[in-house]
């Protein structure tokens, strides 16, 4: 099948879809865990989505999801069922979950184009073996396999009915289907039911097949043998049987006499009672559906959400850019200027307006609310506070906050991390709570809002809080202090915490701190141009906050001239910009220039020199000092003149200039209004040259 | 050119089946999401044939093979099935379903299965 499914679209749907509904299934989950038990409705979703991953994680072959769905798919086909009561339902939780997990691990296995080749044999034992327990206390249900809901009314078809007719001719078949097309003894059963059209005088052989499901093998070893009379003739006959689906063999004969007919009928059915064939009842109607469900007008369920790839977007946003670009290009076009163009002015405006309207519509395209990466901390929480042996509950606040597609990617990571070290390191045991009157449950909160042009993520517990002495006593052993301990400020100690090779629990936990810190965390949110601070009380909790840029694609930038290049500062990073007087230009002892502002000393640094750009302005008091700050470091950026502020649309370098200038601090680059080109200079990364 | 109706609740299956029927010749006249629609479709696009899933949310591939050979007794409905199934197969066949395929299928068996379909 892999052959036929060459084509990746198809893959990419079933990595969609079964990705999606592993996380509808995991709320349902978590969901009923809250709610203490499983609504019929939680068990009948979680049933049909393990049903369609089953059935697509087959048709993909990947068989170890697809048995692994089918036992999850048993378990809940008899919870739905027989609606047992004493479910241990944290229990079956764990088992569905652990389920899960194996999922999607070997989805991510699949999406990073390796083998999916996990055993689950492991679980499927486990879910078995619950299951079994389960039945073992709800006897009654033992030796019914998925029986009917109902049972369906029988029949009994007298053989002697109709004999009065003369012209009728017996015949013999025997039916082979096609190998692997499975559910034979169904198969064989849809025959019996539309030969029961044109007469009723019928046996067959193996007779029980519908409610015994061995009977598939002997009509897979023996064929499906049929005896019955009726008035079509051989052709006829031979066509109808020709018309089986999956018919590998026919043979069919016509027998010569009555006589015959009735020995066939007897050798091949000695075992029955009766000399009557059982056949359920056709009659349609018995089930007759509500007429409300069948009502052919349907209820309305016009499709409103379409699903579209992240790539277009991309390059949709892409577009949008260029063309804000064009359009700076068309209405500040140096030919024009000094022109009187009423018309030509009234007309840009209205280009501008729509422009930005389409602009904004794109960027809110692409903004997610960030409810879904904050549902998956439950899951977190949960399996963590169960392990710890300690009572956590997870609060979220503002999580309809929209941040761009790209950054919640980057943002979910980090957020699982900073969760893991709340509770694990954050949070008291229940003993330790109650004695320093706090109540039982902990509480870890994650609150999201919006300021300005950024998204403010805190990540709240109400545990013991960080210890400034313990803090800074691994700081000093492990060499990060840079200042006298007693300089610094709480919060400047707080944040020693996202230094590199800064770790305070000497035990690597199952959870966090498995060798990665604080400081991975930090570079995740730095990368997408946000920022992390930590603040504290002893004893009272601590609060993370992140700040991450709304959006990556567009920013506010200030745009200078250095010889025949410009580049873009982003405004957010600008504290100032001034003409330095020479007295206030000091050198330290290194060499180094150093400018004076307001009693205070910063590093100047020159672009032209960094980026060997030849400029006729070389002395600082003929240009301009532009002063920005990234995690409260400060630094004068040296250019010739300031250009003005701009909404600039962030490019990704080109690779080979990426890699040439790599540490350089250049975010990006922009097209200008005249389609002159921009750096972007990327203050975090300067600052730190 | 034949006119299929694709009746399933996953996308995924939605997508695998009209690559398959496409390639083949046939034509995709629509796809349903769940029983409902599957319905409504059926009288608006009046399909040769229908492939319907079973297990699908807010009607169910049985009552709208129901509701399908009620609107219409000629109806060529195929159900496509899962191992596990068999009371439901056997139910869809009694109301009226032609045949049924059961997943994991290949290409051939579905061809193969509707063309037969398709010259009763």
């Amino acid at each position: 099948m892999s052959v036929q499914f060459s084509g990746e679209p198809m893959l990419d749907m079933y990595i969609f879809e079964t990705t999606q509904n592993i996380e509808q299934l995991e709320k349902c989950i978590l969901d009923s865990e809250k709610s203490s038990g499983y609504s019929q409705a939680a068990i009948n979703e979680i049933f049909r989505i393990m049903h369609t991953i089953k059935g697509s994680s087959a048709m993909m072959l990947f068989n170890n999801i697809s048995t692994l769905a089918h036992s999850i798919e048993d378990l809940f086909y008899y919870l739905r069922e027989e609606k047992p009561d004493n479910i241990d339902c944290s229990l079956l939780s764990d088992h569905i979950l652990t389920g899960v997990d194996f999922i999607k691990v070997e989805l991510h296995k699949i999406i990073n184009g390796e083998k999916a080749d996990g055993n689950p044999s492991e679980i499927i034992n486990d879910i078995k073996s619950f299951l079994n327990e389960l039945k073992s206390k709800n006897p009654g249900f033992m030796d019914k396999i998925r029986p009917e809901s109902e049972e369906q009314p029988r029949y009994y078809i007298a053989p002697t009915k109709n004999k009065a007719s003369s012209n009728y001719n017996a015949y013999q078949a025997v039916l082979f289907f096609e190998d692997g097309c499975e559910m034979e003894n169904i198969r064989a059963y849809s025959v019996i039911h539309n030969i029961k059209e044109f007469t009723e005088e019928v046996y067959y052989c193996p007779e029980d097949i519908i409610d015994n499901d061995n009977t598939i093998e002997i009509i897979r070893s023996q064929g499906f043998k049929i005896t019955l009379k009726t008035d079509k003739n051989y052709d006829e006959l031979y066509k109808f049987f020709n018309q089986t689906v999956f018919l590998k063999e026919l043979q069919l004969i016509q027998l010569e006499d009555s006589f015959e007919f009735n020995k066939f009928t007897e050798s091949e059915q000695k075992e029955v009672k009766a000399e009557a064939v059982m056949v359920p009842k056709t009659d349609t109607d018995s089930k007759k559906p509500s007429g409300k469900d069948t009502q052919l007008t349907g209820t309305t369920s016009g499709q409103n959400i379409i699903s579209v790839s992240v790539a277009k977007l991309d390059k949709l946003m892409d577009l949008v850019g260029e063309m804000v670009i064009s359009e700076a290009m068309v209405t500040q076009n140096p030919d024009l200027k000094g022109l009187q163009l009423d018309n030509f002015q009234k007309a840009a405006r209205q280009l501008q307006k729509i422009t930005s309207d389409i602009q904004e519509t794109v960027m809110s395209i692409r903004m997610v609310p960030l409810a879904m990466t904050f549902q998956k901390m439950f899951r977190i929480v949960r399996d963590m506070s169960k392990k710890l042996g300690k009572e956590v509950k997870l609060e979220l606040i503002g999580e309809e906050t929209e941040v761009d597609k790209n950054i919640i990617e980057h943002i979910s990571d980090p957020l699982m991390h900073l969760v893991r070290n709340s509770i694990d390191h954050g949070i008291e045991t229940a003993e330790v709570r109650k004695s320093c009157g706090k109540p039982p449950v902990g509480t870890v909160t994650l609150e999201a809002k919006n300021s300005g042009s950024d998204v403010v993520i805190l990540v709240r517990d109400d545990g013991r809080g960080l210890n400034k002495n313990n803090i800074l006593k691994k700081a000093q052993e492990n060499g990060l202090l840079q200042r006298p301990a007693a300089d610094m400020t709480d919060r400047e100690i707080y944040n020693l915490i996202f230094m590199p090779g800064f770790s305070t629990k000497d035990n690597v936990t199952e959870f966090s701190g498995r060798g990665v810190g604080m400081d991975v965390v930090l570079r995740n949110i730095e990368s997408v141009g946000g920022s992390v601070s930590v603040d504290s009380e002893e004893g009272k909790g601590s609060v993370i906050t992140i700040k991450i840029p709304l959006t990556l694609a567009i920013i506010d930038g200030m745009n200078i001239q250095v010889g025949n290049s410009r580049y873009t500062i982003p405004i957010k990073a600008i504290k100032e910009s001034f003409r330095p007087s020479s007295k206030d230009i000091i050198m330290d002892p290194d060499g180094n220039e150093m400018i004076m502002a307001r009693g205070k000393c910063y590093p100047i640094l020159r672009l032209h020199k960094l980026y060997r750009v030849n400029t006729s302005i070389t002395e600082l008091t003929d240009g301009i000092l532009v002063m920005v700050e990234h995690e409260s470091k400060t630094l004068c950026i040296f250019a010739d003149e300031l250009l003005g502020q701009q909404q600039v649309v962030v490019k990704a370098l080109p690779q080979y200039i990426k890699a040439k200038l790599k540490g350089k601090g250049l975010a990006g680059c922009t097209l200008l209004g005249d389609g002159g080109i921009s750096l972007i200079l990327d203050i975090g990364g300067l600052v730190n040259i | 050119m034949k006119k299929i109706l694709i009746v399933d609740d996953a996308s995924f299956m939605r997508l695998s089946l009209r690559t398959m029927l496409e390639k083949n010749g046939y034509q995709v006249v629509g796809e349903a999401e769940n029983g409902n629609e599957a319905i409504k479709l059926y009288a608006e696009l009046k399909p040769d044939i229908v492939t319907m899933d079973i297990t699908m949310p807010e009607l169910d591939g049985i009552q709208a093979l129901k509701a399908i050979m009620q609107f219409d007794r000629t109806a060529k409905v195929v159900i496509i099935s899962a191992m596990g199934q068999e009371t439901k197969v056997r139910e869809a066949v009694i109301c009226g379903a032609k045949t049924f395929i059961v997943k994991p299928f290949k290409e051939e068996q579905l061809i193969q299965t509707l063309d037969k379909i398709a010259n009763m």
